[in-house]
């Protein structure tokens, strides 16, 4: 768990659901939300989301396309796709840790 | 409503996300949530921006060395190459001019070696302040030999200078500015292992020419050049391409 987004605060948890919607092609904004909202089953603001993608440019995790109709779509850079491969390797490895200590302690 | 909401927000945060947070906006009904969603992120957005001048001098520093350390691993590597092109090899009893053109080599690959030190000490410090650090002090080592020779005061057998001890420091440092590299997993990993396995090549090489080995030496020593140029070559263009897609976007 020490392989959080750094200085990304409350914002960490949109930040990295929102890595995770944009790994598999680049998206606008409202497809960002509806992608989460399927997701986990938990609608995102809009407010939330675009503080989220502010820090996200900012740290050159992300990148924003040509605007289509007003609508931006913004892709993973590089170092955006490297840092969630490390955030998502640093989860797996905390949930299985998670489940060993568990099966430890069930009856 | 939503006129007023997107007002909440500083100028210089409409002016880059404005049309796009509206286009959003217009997408489907605001609820009482949304409301509240946006109004915390027009109050994140004010108090973050006001010191954003100090973020936006650090990711220009960072991403600053990024593109030198790139530019610079690309003139060093292409220089190499062009000195080895134009004398065969054959750098001994050549003029001022050729050992000129390794020096400036050589200062460019430890300018390249500072740059992208800079930008992977986040990750793996201790190895990258360490391989940078043995191959800087080899490296300088090395300058000062091509130096002293410029101004003939150097030693009359060039193994005699601070040259044999600078190379294997320096290159015992390539090859541990590789791994660190290619741990990062950052800048190309291709790379990163060209820059391990050139200098561990070539030291086996100069072993076997110490030896009189010549057949077996001299191949080994060719491909250890070959695959330490081809690398700092890699990571100079991975660097400048990275840069390019991590830039700091004012807003």
């Amino acid at each position: 768990m020490e392989r959080k987004i750094p200085e990304f605060g409350r914002f960490a948890e949109p930040s990295l659901l929102i890595l995770v919607s944009l790994s598999d092609g680049p998206k606008h904004g409202y497809a960002i939300m509806q992608d989460v909202e399927q997701g986990t089953g938990r609608p995102m603001g809009a407010g939330t989301l675009y503080a989220a993608l502010a820090r996200l440019e900012e740290q050159g995790l992300i990148e924003p396309l040509q605007p289509v109709d007003r609508r931006r779509p913004y892709q993973l850079t590089a170092v955006g796709a490297s840092n969630l491969a490390e955030q998502l390797r640093g989860l797996s490895e905390f949930a299985q840790m998670g489940l060993r200590q568990l099966g430890k302690t069930s009856p | 409503m939503r006129s007023f909401l997107i007002r909440c927000y500083p100028a210089r945060w409409r002016a880059r996300y404005g049309d796009e947070f509206e286009a959003i906006l217009e997408e489907r009904p605001l609820g009482p949530f949304d409301v509240a969603d946006i109004l915390l992120g027009a109050l994140d957005a004010q108090l973050r921006l006001r010191g954003h001048g100090v973020d936006t001098q650090h990711a220009r520093r960072f991403t600053m060395s990024l593109r030198i350390g790139g530019i610079a691993a690309i003139v060093g590597a292409s220089l190499i190459v062009i000195v080895i092109a134009v004398t065969g090899g054959r750098t001994e009893g050549s003029d001022n001019a050729v050992t000129i053109a390794l020096l400036v080599a050589l200062a460019a690959l430890l300018v390249a070696l500072t740059g992208m030190s800079a930008f992977q000490a986040r990750s793996n410090p201790w190895l990258v302040w360490t391989a940078f650090g043995l191959t800087a002090v080899g490296t300088l080592a090395i300058l000062i030999a091509g130096v002293s020779d410029l101004a003939g005061v150097g030693p009359a057998d060039w193994r005699d200078g601070s040259l044999p001890i600078g190379a294997v420091t320096a290159a015992l440092g390539s090859a541990a500015f590789g791994i660190a590299t290619y741990r990062g997993s950052v800048l190309s990993r291709k790379g990163a292992l060209s820059l391990v396995i050139g200098p561990a090549v070539g030291f086996i090489g100069a072993i076997a020419v110490s030896q009189n080995l010549w057949e077996l030496g001299l191949p080994l020593v060719l491909v250890g050049i070959v695959s330490f140029l081809a690398g700092w070559f890699t990571l100079g263009v991975a660097a400048i391409r990275l840069d390019r897609t991590s830039a700091f976007k004012p807003a």
